[in-house]
C-alpha cells in the first residue's frame, strides 16, 4: 500500500487564478455583449433589416398630356434605366465598375464613379441613377444576364417622356428633368426621390402636382447574395393624372405652318401666335417659333445642341408668347380710344382733319402715314390714322379735342391687363411696361414730355407689352369687358378619363369701360378689315382687328442687302365675332406677331400678319370647333 | 516515463464493473453542464440550419447527424470515465507520436475544404485530426509536467514542455489552421503555470513572442494578415475583409435582450453570417436567443469550467489535476476566442465554439476530454481536496 499520497497540486493558488481569470474573462465578454445587445441592439437590429429588406421604389407614370380633343400631345415610351446600389458594390471594385458602366451608358468613368461614391456618402442603401437618358434594350439585357459582373446594379423598367412633336409645343409644355439635390432637400417630405425626374418648365412644371403620381413600394427580402429570396410588402404606385389641356392641336398646327412658311421665305425671322376664346380666357393655340425640341432635355442634350441652342440669337428657349415683350405699335390705339371715350373727351363723332402728313410741336415733327382728311373715331382707328390718336391722347394742331393725358391712357391700360401678367398658368410671364408721367420721373428720372404721350398713344416710346397681353386685351373688348386669366388647363382626368380637376374661369377683372364705348371699338376694329389698314381680299368671316407697326425704321442701321437691321415687327390682333355685328360673341380671338418683318425691301408692304390671319381662321374655322 | 508517477488505483486493479457506487463517484456539475451544453449545441445546431431557407437539400440532415454525435459524445464520455486515466498517462509518448503521425498524414493526404487542408476521410467521414490533437495534448503535457511535478520550477521542464508542443502546433499551422495552432499554445501555458512553472519564465516566453511578432506575421498569410487589420478597422472595407466581422456584429446586436427568436434570425439563413454553423455559431446564437441566451451559455461554461478545476483540486494525483488543468484551457481559450471574434474583440481564426459549433470530431473530442476528466473525478480521494 501507498505511505504517502503525492498531492494533486502544490499550487492551489494558481488555480484560484484560473477560476477567477474565468470568470472574469467571462463578465467581459458579457459586458461587451451587453453593450452590442442591449445599448445599441436597436440600431444593428435597423442594419440586420437594412441588410436583408430593400425598399425598392416603384415608379408612378407620369400623367400623358392631350389637347382639348384627346390628342396626345406628351406620351410616356418604355425604357430602361440603370442605377446601382452603393452598399452592394465592394468599394475595391467601383472604380472598374464604373469604368464599364460608364461605357455602356455614354458618360464618362469617372462621372458615374463619382456619383457612385456620393450616394455613398449620403444613402448607400438606396439606388443611384447612373443612366443619364433612357437605356437602349440589349444593354439593358447584358447587365441583366451578367449580374454577377455587376454587383449592385439594377435595371428597372422606366418610362421615357416623349414629346411628340417637340418644338411645335415645347414653349407652352416645357419638360422634365432630373431632379437637383436642392430641389430634392425641398421636396424629400413629398415624396421626391433622388432619380426623380420633375417639371422644368412650362406645364410640366406648373402642374407637377397633378402630372407626378406617387411612388409605390416593394419590399423584397434578399440574400448575402442580392438575390431576391421573396417579396415581403408590395404597394402599387399611383400614376398621375392625365392633363386635358385647352389647345386645339389643329389650330395649333395650321397657325405653325403659317410661321414656319413665313421664316422660310425670311418674310421675317421669329414669330408668336396665340389664339384664345375671349369668353372663358381658354388658350387655343400659341405658337412661339423658333422653338426648340425639348426631347433633347429629356434624353440628354449634347453640346452641340446645347451651343446651337444657346447662341441663337433668337431665344428659341423662351415663350415670346408671354416672356418677351414688345411695342405694340398701332394695336395700343384701342387704349387710347377706350380711354378718351370713356373720359368723355372723345365720342364717335370726334372729327380730326388730318390735313398733312405731319405737324410740328416745339420743334419736333410728329408724322402720319399718310394725310387722311377728315377722320371721325372709327375711321381714325380703321384707317390707323396716328394724327387722330394723338389728337385724342394730347390734343393737335390740327384739332380742338383737348386729349385724355397720359395718366388717363395709363389707367386704362393697366385696367386692360397691361403692365402686370395676365395670370396664365405658364412660368415665365413678363409684366410689360405701362408708363406714366410718374414712372418716367422714377425710371428716368426725367419729366413727361408731349411727345411721350403722343408715342404712347400710338403705342411706341415706352409702352412695351407681351403678345398675350394684347390678345387678352382685346379679348376682353371682343367679349363686352371681362378680363380673363388666360390659362391652358381645361381639366385634369384619371386614368378612366374623369375629371378629377377642372379650374374655373379666372376673372381678373371687370372692365370699368362703358359697354357702348366697347361696342364702338368692336365696331372700329371690324372696319380696320372692311374700310381699313387690313384689307381681306374674299373674307369669309367677319373678322376684325387690329394692325400694328412697332417701327424701328432704318434708326437701327442697315445690312448689306440694304434692309434695315431692325426694321419692323408686325401685329394683327382680332376676333371673329359669330355674326357680322357687334355684339360681344366672338368666340375666337387671335394675335399674330411677326418680328423683324421688315426683311423685304418694300417698308410699306402688307402687314404679312393680316393675311395670315384671315387664311388661319378660314382653314380653322371650315370645321366646326368642338366647345 | 518512469514506473513511480504510475500509482495504480484500488478500484483501477479490481476491474469491476460500473456500480452505482462508482456512478456517485461522476462529478454533478461537470456532468450536467456537459449534457446541458451538449443539448445546447444540438439546438443551436436545429435552429441555424432550420432557417437556411437558400439551403438546397435535407434541412434535418445537420440536426440528425448532431444528435447522433451527441449520442455518440455521451456514450464516449461516460465510456472513458470508467477506464483509469493512469492507462492514458502510461501510453502519452505513444499517443504523442500518433498525434505528430495524424497531423503529418492530414498535411499529405488530407482533404481541403475552405483553403484549409483539416480532414482526412475515414469510415464515410471527414475526420477532423486537430481536434483530437488538441486533447492528446493535453494529456502528453500532463503526463510531462506530472512527471515532473518535483521539478516544475525547473526551466528544463518548461523547455522540454516547448519542445513538445512545437512540431504539433507548426503541423497544424501549416494546415494551415491558425486557431488550433494557437490552442496549443493556449494548452501549453495553461498547463505550465497551473503546474507551477516560474512566473518569470511564463512571461519571458510570452514576451519572446510578442518580439517575434514581426518575424510571424511575415510568415503569416495574405488572408490571416487582412484578418488582423480588418479586426483593427472592419470598416476600411466593409464588403471584403470586415465583412464577416459586421455581419457578426449586426447578427450579436440584433438579437437585442431576448433574440429573434428559434430559427427567426436572418443574418444566417440569407447568407450575410458566414459559416454560421461552426466558427460563427455564437453570433447566430446571440441574433436568435439575444443576450439572456448568450448569458446562460456563458453561465453554463463557467460553471463547467470552474467544476473542472475544482476537480483538479481534488484529484488523486498530479496527472489527474492537470489533465483537468489542460482540458480547461483548451475550452476557456476556444470560448473566448471564438466568442471574442464574434463581438469584434478578437480577430477572425477559426476556432470552434466548444459544444455549440457543429463538428463531430469537435464534439466527440470534448467529450473524450470530459470522460477523461470525470474518470479523474471517480478517482478522486474523498476528503483529499485542499481548501481554496
Amino acid at each position: 500500500m501507498l505511505s504517502s499520497r503525492v498531492p494533486p497540486t502544490t499550487h492551489p493558488r494558481r488555480y484560484a487564478t484560473a477560476a477567477l481569470a474565468i470568470v472574469v474573462l467571462m463578465v467581459m465578454l458579457s459586458v461587451r455583449l451587453y453593450d452590442l445587445q442591449i445599448v445599441h441592439g436597436d440600431e444593428y437590429r435597423l442594419l440586420s433589416e437594412q441588410n436583408r429588406i430593400l425598399r425598392l421604389p416603384v415608379a408612378a407614370e407620369r400623367g400623358i398630356i392631350v389637347d382639348r380633343n384627346g390628342v396626345v400631345l406628351t406620351r410616356n415610351l418604355p425604357g430602361f434605366s440603370v442605377s446601382v446600389i452603393p452598399i452592394d458594390l465592394p468599394v475595391a471594385t467601383q472604380v472598374a465598375l464604373a469604368e464599364r458602366l460608364g461605357a455602356l451608358l455614354g458618360r464618362e468613368g469617372k462621372d458615374v464613379l463619382s456619383a457612385i461614391q456620393l450616394q455613398r456618402t449620403q444613402n448607400p442603401y438606396e439606388p443611384v441613377r447612373l443612366s443619364l437618358k433612357p437605356v437602349p434594350r440589349e444593354v439593358a439585357l447584358a447587365l441583366v444576364e451578367r449580374a454577377d459582373a455587376y454587383p449592385g446594379v439594377r435595371v428597372d423598367a422606366d418610362a421615357i417622356r416623349s414629346y411628340v412633336d417637340g418644338p411645335l409645343y415645347s414653349p407652352i409644355l416645357g419638360y422634365v428633368g432630373s431632379i437637383t439635390p436642392e430641389e430634392l432637400d425641398a421636396r424629400r417630405e413629398a415624396g421626391y426621390l433622388p432619380d426623380d425626374a420633375i417639371g422644368r418648365t412650362g406645364v410640366e412644371r406648373v402642374y407637377e402636382r397633378f402630372l407626378r403620381g406617387t411612388y409605390g413600394w416593394r419590399e423584397i427580402e434578399r440574400d448575402a447574395a442580392q438575390r431576391e429570396i421573396q417579396t415581403l410588402a408590395h404597394v402599387p404606385p399611383k400614376p398621375g393624372g392625365n392633363l386635358v389641356l385647352t389647345l386645339d392641336d389643329r389650330l395649333q398646327r395650321i397657325l405653325q405652318k403659317e410661321l414656319d412658311q413665313g421664316i422660310a421665305k425670311d418674310t421675317f425671322s421669329q414669330a408668336v401666335a396665340i389664339a384664345m376664346n375671349p369668353q372663358n380666357g381658354e388658350v387655343l393655340a400659341m405658337v412661339s417659333t423658333p422653338a426648340y425640341d425639348n426631347n433633347i432635355f429629356v434624353t440628354g442634350a449634347t453640346s452641340a445642341q446645347l451651343r446651337q441652342i444657346y447662341t441663337d440669337t433668337r431665344h428659341p428657349l423662351v415663350n415670346k408668347a408671354i416672356g418677351e415683350i414688345y411695342p405694340p405699335g398701332s394695336t395700343f390705339k384701342m387704349v387710347t380710344g377706350l380711354s378718351a371715350l370713356s373720359e368723355g373727351t372723345a365720342t364717335r363723332n370726334t372729327v380730326v382733319n388730318v390735313t398733312a402728313t405731319s405737324f410740328t410741336i416745339a420743334g419736333t415733327p410728329f408724322f402720319d402715314w399718310t394725310a387722311h382728311g377728315s377722320l371721325d373715331f372709327v375711321n381714325g382707328f380703321a384707317h390707323s390714322s396716328d394724327i387722330y390718336f394723338y389728337s385724342l391722347a394730347a390734343g393737335s394742331p390740327m384739332s380742338n379735342n383737348p386729349g385724355v393725358g397720359p395718366e388717363a391712357i395709363a389707367k386704362y391700360g393697366r385696367m386692360l391687363g397691361f403692365g402686370a401678367p395676365t395670370g396664365i398658368d405658364l412660368p415665365g410671364e413678363a409684366s410689360g411696361i405701362m408708363p406714366d408721367p410718374a414712372w418716367k420721373q422714377a425710371t428716368f428720372d426725367e419729366p413727361w414730355t408731349i411727345g411721350n404721350t403722343y408715342q404712347e398713344a400710338i403705342g411706341q416710346g415706352f409702352v412695351a407689352v407681351t403678345p398675350l397681353q394684347l390678345l387678352n386685351a382685346y379679348a376682353a373688348v371682343a367679349n363686352g369687358g371681362t378680363l380673363y386669366a388666360p390659362h391652358v388647363l381645361k381639366q385634369v382626368n384619371d386614368l378612366g378619363g374623369n375629371a378629377t380637376y377642372v379650374p374655373k374661369a379666372e376673372i381678373t377683372r371687370k372692365l370699368a369701360i362703358p359697354s357702348e364705348q366697347l361696342r364702338l371699338l368692336r365696331e372700329a376694329a371690324r372696319r380696320v378689315v372692311t374700310i381699313g389698314h387690313a384689307s381681306m381680299p374674299n373674307a369669309k368671316l367677319p373678322i376684325a382687328g387690329k394692325t400694328g407697326t412697332a417701327e424701328f425704321g432704318a434708326s437701327s442701321g442697315k445690312d448689306s442687302a440694304g434692309r434695315n437691321l431692325l426694321g419692323f415687327h408686325n401685329w394683327f390682333v382680332s376676333f371673329v365675332p359669330k355674326a357680322d355685328n357687334t355684339d360681344p360673341t366672338a368666340e375666337i380671338a387671335m394675335v399674330i406677331f411677326t418680328f423683324d418683318s421688315s426683311k423685304t425691301l418694300c417698308e410699306l408692304c402688307l402687314n404679312p400678319a393680316v393675311a395670315m390671319t384671315q387664311r388661319v381662321y378660314e382653314a380653322y374655322l371650315a370645321t366646326p370647333v368642338k366647345p | 516515463m518512469t514506473s513511480r508517477s504510475i500509482a495504480l488505483p484500488r478500484s483501477a486493479t479490481r476491474r469491476e464493473r460500473p456500480s452505482a457506487r462508482q456512478l456517485r463517484q461522476l462529478d454533478p456539475l461537470l456532468l450536467a453542464s456537459s449534457l446541458l451544453l451538449i443539448c445546447y449545441g444540438l439546438v443551436m445546431t436545429y435552429s441555424v440550419t432550420a432557417e437556411d431557407r437558400s439551403f438546397s437539400g435535407d434541412p434535418s440532415e445537420f440536426v440528425v447527424r448532431g444528435a447522433v454525435f451527441a449520442a455518440l459524445g455521451i456514450v464516449l464520455m461516460l465510456a472513458v470515465a470508467f477506464v483509469d486515466y493512469s492507462w492514458l498517462g502510461t501510453f502519452a509518448p505513444v499517443l504523442y507520436l500518433v498525434t505528430l503521425a495524424a497531423l503529418a498524414v492530414v498535411l499529405f493526404i488530407g482533404v481541403s475544404v475552405l483553403g484549409g487542408q483539416r480532414w482526412i476521410p475515414l469510415a464515410g467521414q471527414k475526420i477532423q485530426v486537430s481536434e483530437l490533437a488538441k486533447v492528446l495534448m493535453v494529456i502528453v503535457l500532463a503526463k510531462w509536467w506530472a512527471d515532473r511535478h518535483d521539478r516544475a520550477r525547473s526551466i528544463t521542464t518548461l523547455g522540454g514542455a516547448l519542445l513538445l508542443i512545437v512540431p504539433p502546433a507548426l503541423l497544424v499551422y501549416r494546415q494551415p489552421d491558425l486557431g488550433t495552432s494557437l490552442v496549443f499554445i493556449a494548452i501549453f501555458f495553461g498547463i505550465a503555470f497551473l503546474a507551477g512553472a516560474r512566473l518569470w519564465q511564463l512571461t519571458a516566453l510570452i514576451a519572446g513572442a510578442g518580439a517575434a511578432f514581426p518575424l510571424v506575421w511575415s510568415l503569416l498569410k495574405d488572408y490571416q494578415r487582412a484578418r488582423l487589420v480588418a479586426f483593427l478597422d472592419p470598416y476600411a472595407d466593409p464588403q471584403g475583409a470586415g465583412w464577416n466581422i459586421i455581419q457578426s456584429l449586426i447578427a450579436v446586436g440584433s438579437g437585442e435582450a431576448t433574440g429573434k427568436g428559434l430559427t427567426a434570425g436572418t443574418q444566417s439563413p440569407l447568407g450575410y453570417l458566414p459559416i454560421a454553423e461552426s466558427d460563427f455559431v455564437f453570433a447566430g446564437l446571440a441574433e436568435d436567443l439575444g443576450y439572456v441566451g448568450a448569458v446562460i451559455l456563458f453561465a453554463l461554461y463557467v460553471v463547467l469550467l470552474l467544476a473542472a478545476l475544482r476537480l483538479a483540486l481534488r484529484a488523486r494525483d498530479p496527472f489527474g489535476s492537470l489533465l483537468a488543468a489542460g482540458v480547461v484551457s483548451m475550452i476557456a481559450f476556444q470560448v473566448v476566442v471564438n466568442v471574442g471574434m464574434a463581438i469584434s474583440l478578437m480577430p477572425v481564426t477559426g476556432i470552434p465554439l466548444p459544444f455549440i459549433s457543429h463538428g463531430g470530431s469537435s464534439l466527440l473530442s470534448i467529450c473524450f476530454a470530459l470522460g477523461v476528466l470525470q474518470s479523474v473525478a471517480m478517482r478522486r480521494e474523498a476528503g483529499a481536496a485542499p481548501r481554496l
